[in-house]
């Protein structure tokens, strides 16, 4: 006798709407099913519809958590497209941005986890020192979270060397509290008892079902774009890509605080080698028909772009593939087998961001009509 | 006369209006320590006292499908439970505010019913997060309880009685039961039982927000939910109040420098250390499952209370 | 595989093979030597499918798998007129696939032939038959 437990799309332990159906068996999970596209927003149509410039903007709110590296990749994209040569000083820029940025989100992410297993001091403990990132963010780029600091053929904004005195003295309190938080999850009892062995995706089924970013590296594959696939000052730079073994709920967690620690480690490379120069190089707003594809590791994992133009200011097909999406199916080996009390914490161990996920429409709830709501719509609307 | 005091000492002292006095009190003070040890500035102490006069002026909501009886009485009968066992315990002197003959089996079941009702509650709200939340508040309820039972058993079989009263007195004649080692498994396991008793971290399983929104509470919100909160912060001095007099000697009144000191400080005392106790174990922790929960008040609560239990029995 | 390697494992499966750099490589072929090429893709090792992207070119709808050779990433383009938007799943041989060819269907009207779970991914249940957001004339009709 199965049952059918029906999770989300508003549920406490989901930050953004999302369907999962669950078919359970007293407190057994024997299936689930997945249900996207509650917060599709029709992006990738209305990046078809906009010029190359004013993409960037839309692109960057794909995703509050990681715009910088939906803007890095767009732009990357669109250079290549275009064939223009980035400013070394541009490629550290967007590199330090974009490790800032996953220190943050992995922070942020550690804070939900502990939340979701009831353990709010450790939620607080992280969510103190991603203020710290935010913080940095801030100062080198004028915003706490959508930083706008990415254009293309460069940046917008420099890290001027009066900066990197504090940034370097808050890497170092990060690192420290870090390496505390790792102590802290590695021996804590009730964490343990909370997440070893939950939610185990092995290392089969993280190769056969594409996952990517952190979520695989946790069950021991060894891919990250920045080394396969080097992109803004990456090839410069070295680091170490962080592996674990068992694949369950812990070494999710602990890739992502030992990720941390190797993005200090980057940030401060970057600074130290930062080169002069210009900051952004000139780009013409039409594009020959040419096709290109760019792809970052995303602090959720691989984030593909793909361009193709047409000889005109706007591109004839933008697709974006972010890593949540790319993650969906690991869920169901990751549930099937488990309790139905392990469901809020290992959702959340693959980082899930719906709103990257959902990007591509309209629905008029009112007439059932569907379309895309155009730009002057919008604007009209705010009148 | 004697009716006079009566309703004096059920509405004024130490029932209705000292209880929730003293017991918003404690929990403003468990929410500012829980904000500091958090890197928090937390609210003001006295932020319960604003909160339960903001719900109070709230408007009274009953769900539709929590149309019943049951739904608008069990916040009463469960205030009326904790307030009772607020007159059975000893506050100023060994002596409670109700001197009948009431033993500690009477306490045991009183502290239940707040329980009970929250599960009622929580099933007659009609929403599935209440009745989870109830569910779920049942397999606990059965597992800390025993334990709490337990103990309870250690601690009158040391003294011979299963009279508070004499609880008390007897360590004021003797010393303090938290001094003799026969009982320190019981004490630890007294804190674990309490702890799931109060719904703190690592068990406060049947309101996890990130599962079940608030458990049995869900659907209560307004006045309703004023009288429930006031339920759980007398329940939190009750309860420390118990462990006072079954451990810490109960309310002494003292004579420094030939200044009267009330035997109620002391008690206020002895249950604020308790209470910031509790406290540290809820910032400390993450929160299990409830099987994980079950399995360990069955095995390593219940484990330390017999312990507690034999040596009692064995050791002279 | 860099891109030179990979052009070697697929040329007798593809049309034309364009390099642009040692780990982009763009790549057209067509359903036949298709379901041959990615056996032997799976042969070398590839594993890891990014993504399926649709493009609607007007009158035909173009299909293209990313396939992560690391580090080379190939972009396999196959072009469907679209009097016939068929394409087998991949999914047997790539079971990652699954999501994107969803997406495909719903988005561009493209079926999937023998795809084991055909159900809408994003559009809500009572979107009509036969819209699809990101063909060309998706606009015009509904408007």
């Amino acid at each position: 006798m199965t049952f059918v437990v029906p999770f989300g799309p508003q549920h406490p332990a989901l930050k953004e709407p999302e369907y999962f159906r669950f078919e359970v068996k007293g407190e057994e999970i024997i299936d689930l099913n997945v249900r996207l596209g509650y917060i599709h927003r029709g992006i990738e149509r209305a990046l078809q519809e906009r010029s190359y410039l004013h993409n960037i903007y839309l692109a960057e709110r794909i995703c509050g958590i990681c715009n910088v590296a939906h803007t890095t990749a767009y732009c990357q994209t669109i250079e290549q497209l275009a064939n223009i040569e980035v400013p070394d000083r541009a490629r550290f820029i967007r590199t330090i941005l974009c490790e800032l940025e996953r220190i943050h989100s992995h922070l942020l992410w550690a804070g939900v986890a502990a939340h979701e297993i009831g353990f709010n001091t450790l939620f607080m403990f992280f969510w103190r020192d991603r203020e710290l990132v935010l913080d940095l963010k801030e100062m080198i780029s004028g915003n706490r979270q959508i930083s706008a600091s990415n254009t293309l053929g460069g940046v917008r904004r420099d890290v001027k060397p009066e900066y990197v005195p504090t940034m370097l003295r808050v890497l170092n309190k990060l690192e420290k509290e870090t390496k505390y938080y790792i102590d802290v999850c590695t021996s804590d009892r009730t964490i343990l008892a909370r997440c070893m062995g939950v939610g185990v995706l092995t290392k089969e089924d993280a190769i056969k079902l594409c996952i990517v970013g952190p979520t695989t590296r946790a069950s021991g594959v060894d891919v990250d774009i920045r080394r396969d696939d080097p992109y803004a000052a990456y090839d410069e730079i070295s680091f170490k890509v962080i592996i674990e073994r068992e694949g369950d709920v812990l070494a999710k967690v602990i890739v992502r605080l030992r990720e941390i620690l190797e993005s200090i480690r980057i940030i401060r490379q970057a600074l130290k080698a930062l080169p002069r120069g210009p900051l952004r190089t000139k780009v013409a707003p039409k594009i020959e028909p040419n096709e290109a594809l760019g792809r970052i590791e995303a602090p959720r994992g691989e984030l593909l772009y793909y361009a193709i133009s047409n000889g005109t200011d706007k591109p004839e097909r933008i697709r974006v593939r972010p890593p949540t999406y790319a993650n969906i199916p690991s869920f169901k080996p990751m549930f099937v087998g488990g309790t139905i009390a392990e469901i809020p914490i290992v959702m959340a161990s693959i980082d899930p961001c719906f709103a990257c996920t959902d990007r591509v429409t309209l629905v008029d709830s009112h007439t059932g009509k569907a379309r895309v709501v155009s730009f002057d719509e919008l604007r009209g609307r705010r009148k | 006369m004697e009716v006079l005091d009566f309703f004096f000492n059920s509405l004024v002292f130490p029932g209705l209006l000292f209880a929730s006095l003293i017991g918003l009190l404690y929990v403003g003070i468990d929410r500012k320590v829980t904000g500091h040890m958090q890197h928090r500035i937390g609210p003001p102490i006295w932020q319960e006292y604003l909160d339960v006069g903001k719900l109070m002026s709230k408007e009274d909501i009953t769900p539709h499908a929590a149309q019943s009886l049951v739904f608008n009485v069990v916040p009463l009968i469960a205030l009326g439970a904790v307030v009772t066992v607020m007159l059975l315990l000893p506050v100023y002197s060994a002596q409670p505010a109700l001197a009948t003959v009431a033993d500690l089996i009477v306490i045991i079941y009183l502290l239940n019913i707040p329980a009970i009702c929250l599960m009622l509650g929580g099933y007659s709200s009609g929403s599935p997060f209440g009745s989870v939340g109830a569910a779920r508040h049942v397999v606990q309820l059965f597992s800390y309880e025993l334990v709490f039972i337990l103990v309870i058993i250690a601690v009158v079989t040391r003294v011979g009685s299963l009279n508070l009263t004499t609880v008390v007195g007897y360590q004021a004649q003797h010393s303090w039961l938290i001094l003799d080692w026969r009982l320190i498994p019981a004490l630890i396991a007294m804190f674990t039982s309490i702890q799931g008793k109060l719904m703190r971290v690592p068990f406060d399983i049947p309101e996890a927000e990130s599962k079940i929104v608030h458990g049995a509470m869900t659907e209560y919100s307004g006045p309703k939910l004023a009288i429930w909160r006031v339920v759980y912060d007398i329940e939190t001095l009750v309860v420390a109040g118990f462990i006072a007099a079954l451990f810490l000697g109960g309310p002494v009144a003292y004579t420094i420098g030939g200044v009267q000191i009330p035997g109620v400080v002391d008690f206020l005392i002895k249950t604020l250390v308790i209470v910031l106790i509790t406290t540290t174990l809820r910032n400390i922790m993450a929160r299990l499952r409830i099987d994980q929960a079950l399995k360990f008040y069955l095995t390593f609560g219940a484990l330390l209370a017999i312990i507690s239990l034999v040596l009692v029995l064995v050791v002279p | 595989m860099d891109s030179k390697e990979v052009a070697d494992l697929i040329k007798a499966h593809v049309g034309d093979v364009r390099i642009v750099s040692e780990r982009r490589l763009f790549a057209t072929s067509d359903k036949q030597r298709f379901r041959d090429l990615l056996p032997a893709l799976k042969v070398a090792g590839v594993t890891h499918l990014s993504t399926i992207t649709g493009v609607d070119r007007g009158n035909a709808v173009e299909v293209i798998y990313h396939f992560d050779c690391q580090p080379a990433i190939l972009n396999l383009k196959i072009s469907l007129s679209k009097d016939d938007l068929k394409i087998f799943t991949i999914t047997d041989i790539f079971p990652g696939a699954v999501l994107y060819e969803r997406d495909l269907m719903e988005m561009l009207g493209v079926k999937v032939e023998g795809h084991p779970d055909p159900q809408r991914l994003f559009l809500p249940d009572d979107w009509p038959e036969g819209a699809h957001p990101l063909r060309k004339e998706f606009e015009r009709e509904s408007k």
